[in-house]
């Protein structure tokens, strides 16, 4: 354990005990202000907060480029993002894709695990995203994700207020309606979030 | 509209444009509800549910070190090396006269600049905080700099480049409707001392307006632009033959026609104004499903060369160095940065064109390596992008998914 909590003093207390990694890997420095935020290793257990753990590297990487040119803006995330190189952004994207993710600790009810499917193949979710949702390359994986940080994505896609890189996302979240997304983001984040 | 996207998602505009286009050509199919991203624009039914899709670059680049550049290969007696990396989204590439390697990006807002130190390269952020800048094109000092909506040029840039210049336009209003599409340019300056670049097709394959799907000129000591040529899909890559002086070029041709329609295309253009056939014919001898109707190919001016279907032609150069082999010279190479719109994937590579005692063109892969698998998803850890030749002869490969540039040498040297 890297016990170098200085770095950011606003979240020292969070950061001293909270600094988990794989097995014998060593913790980035940068990465230790993170889990303050994104839960132990990145698996978050506050509702609002999104997961990192085991997210395609590609796709951590991206966010944290357009945080910090201005392209997405959070309160919270953007000021973190602003300091960091592209080198620090490809470290901590590789840190965190390596992490197992937690199971979900959210439960899907039993009418919206069929209803969601449903969505997530009439909506071609599951094209993108993977059969699974488990992600690839700069998609990312949504199973087992938050579920009140999926919503909240969901919806910000469809008023256009979280940029996206492609389009890509921005026009797939256009045709849901608001009972689409509760029922989507109920469904995805009661999925198991690993291939095992 | 989205707060800051990298480019605006889906303008009104163009939710108009495309819906009123498609609905024109297919007056029996319901018009959608919003324009899709171009990519996925003219799938039928089925391809909805197609696993393929366009590879995102790596904005945030890929050191060299992280990647498998020892499985490159050249022929025989050729050499090749990182030249530089940190550049990413590295596109098209410019030489100055003293030697800067000006860089552009497409899916970035930078344009770097890279000085060979004693063996050592120095990469600058040159030019921020612009409008997709793909193409890049040097003259007489002068760096120009073609965005989405325009084209401007910093004067003494070689001199400068820690204080660039403040941008002077040279014309602007290229891009009025800021709808999604093929509009990020290319931009190279031609034997008439006139600036050349593209302007794309709004969509896969849509109808273009009048000065879309083209390739044009513009004077930059007036700002007077004409048409070149039409019917071109997207040309991200031309030059022009050091005897012939005729503008060649590559284009994309569409997607979703299956694994082995169309070919992407290599064409000379013999004159100003000569029509290539997009959208009604592909490839010089496919009509199109949907625009084809009541056509002819034999309208249109034919490719000299099939590349391939969805390899995705980008750079192109004739090669006018001295340091490869004698039966390089006025060979053309060709950046292949697909394909993605097929099941088994081929490209990824550096392709060399020659030309046979008759005039006729052949192709042959020069640098490969990049493809790993051709049924994986992704296939390939590396995307040629532009081909430049060096004051030396060498021939310098932009890759733009990991935001480095390779060097091919032969010789000793
Ligand atoms: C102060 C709390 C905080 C800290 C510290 C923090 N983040 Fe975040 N992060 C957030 C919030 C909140 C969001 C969600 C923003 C939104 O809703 O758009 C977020 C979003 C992200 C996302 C996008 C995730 C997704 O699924 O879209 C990534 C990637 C990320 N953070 C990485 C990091 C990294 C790496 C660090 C450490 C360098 C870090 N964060 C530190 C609060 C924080
Ligand atoms: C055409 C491909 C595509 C389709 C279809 C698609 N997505 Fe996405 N999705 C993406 C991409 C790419 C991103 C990353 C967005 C970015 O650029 O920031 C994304 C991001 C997301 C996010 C944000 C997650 C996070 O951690 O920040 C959510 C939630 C999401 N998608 C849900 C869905 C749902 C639900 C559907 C089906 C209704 C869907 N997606 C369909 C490509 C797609």
């Amino acid at each position: 354990m890297n016990g170098n909590c200085g770095a950011a003093a606003m979240f020292a207390a969070a950061l001293c005990f909270s600094l988990h990694g794989a097995a014998g890997e060593e913790v980035p420095r940068n990465a230790q202000t993170c889990v303050a935020c994104h839960g132990p290793g990145g698996n978050s257990t506050d509702p609002a907060m999104p997961s990192l753990a085991g997210q395609p590297a590609q796709f951590i990487s991206l966010q944290l480029f357009m945080f910090r040119e201005g392209n997405r803006k959070d309160p919270q995330m953007s000021p973190i993002a602003s300091s960091l190189s592209n080198a620090d952004m490809n470290e901590l994207a590789a840190y965190f894709s390596r992490q197992k993710p937690a199971a979900a600790s959210h439960e899907t009810t039993s009418e919206n695990a069929a209803a969601g499917r449903r969505l997530a193949e009439q909506h071609h979710c599951v094209q993108c995203h993977g059969p699974a949702l488990l992600g690839l390359q700069h998609i990312p994986r949504l199973a087992g994700q938050q579920f009140a940080y999926l919503r909240a994505q969901l919806r910000g896609f469809k008023a256009r207020t979280r940029a996206d890189f492609d389009g890509n996302m921005t026009s797939a979240a256009e045709l849901l309606s608001e009972k689409d997304v509760e029922i989507l983001a109920d469904y995805l984040s009661g999925l198991t979030p690993r291939r095992d | 509209m989205s707060p800051a996207p990298f480019r605006s998602v889906i303008s009104l505009a163009c939710a108009l444009v495309c819906v009123l286009t498609a609905a024109a050509a297919q007056a029996q199919t319901p018009a959608a509800p919003a324009a899709p991203p171009s990519w996925q624009q003219g799938r039928n039914a089925e391809q909805e549910k197609s696993p393929l899709h366009p590879f995102a670059i790596e904005v945030t680049g890929k050191s060299a070190k992280e990647l498998p550049v020892d499985k490159l290969k050249v022929p025989e007696g050729f050499k090749v090396e990182v030249w530089a990396d940190g550049l990413p989204g590295a596109r098209s590439m410019a030489l100055g006269s003293k030697g800067t390697v000006f860089v552009g990006t497409r899916q970035l807002k930078d344009v770097y600049a890279v000085v060979d130190r004693g063996g050592k390269r120095e990469v600058k952020t040159l030019l921020k905080g612009l409008e997709s800048p793909n193409g890049v094109a040097f003259s007489r000092g002068t760096l120009y700099v073609a965005e989405h909506h325009r084209i401007t040029r910093y004067d003494g840039i070689e001199s400068r480049l820690d204080n660039p210049p403040e941008a002077k336009v040279v014309v602007e209003g290229l891009d009025p409707q800021n709808q999604p599409g093929h509009f990020w340019k290319f931009l190279a300056l031609g034997p008439d001392g006139k600036l050349y670049y593209n302007v794309g097709a709004p969509g896969n394959i849509v109808m273009p307006a009048y000065f879309q799907a083209s390739i044009s000129r513009v004077d930059p000591r007036t700002g007077i632009i004409e048409n070149y040529a039409q019917g071109v899909r997207n040309s991200v890559g031309f030059d022009w033959h050091p005897q012939t002086k005729q503008l060649w070029f590559t284009n994309h041709g569409r997607d979703w026609l299956g694994d082995e329609s169309p070919n992407d295309t290599l064409h000379v253009a013999t004159r100003k104004g000569q029509n290539f056939g997009y959208p009604y014919c592909h490839q010089g001898d496919t009509l199109d499903p949907e625009f084809g109707k009541n056509r002819s190919c034999s309208e249109f001016t034919p490719p000299a060369l099939k590349l391939g279907a969805h390899i995705a032609p980008i750079g192109m150069r004739f090669y006018t160095g001295k340091m490869f082999p004698a039966e390089y010279q006025n060979n053309i190479f060709i950046a292949m940065r697909g394909s993605w719109n097929r099941s088994i994937k081929q490209g990824y590579n550096v392709t060399r064109v020659i030309f046979d005692a008759e005039g006729k063109p052949k192709m042959e892969p020069f640098l490969t390596g990049f493809l790993v698998d051709e049924k994986a998803d992704p296939p390939m850890w590396g995307r040629p992008n532009d081909v430049m030749v060096m004051h030396d002869g060498s021939l310098l490969v932009s890759d733009d998914q990991n935001g480095i540039i390779y060097r091919v040498s032969y010789g000793t040297k």
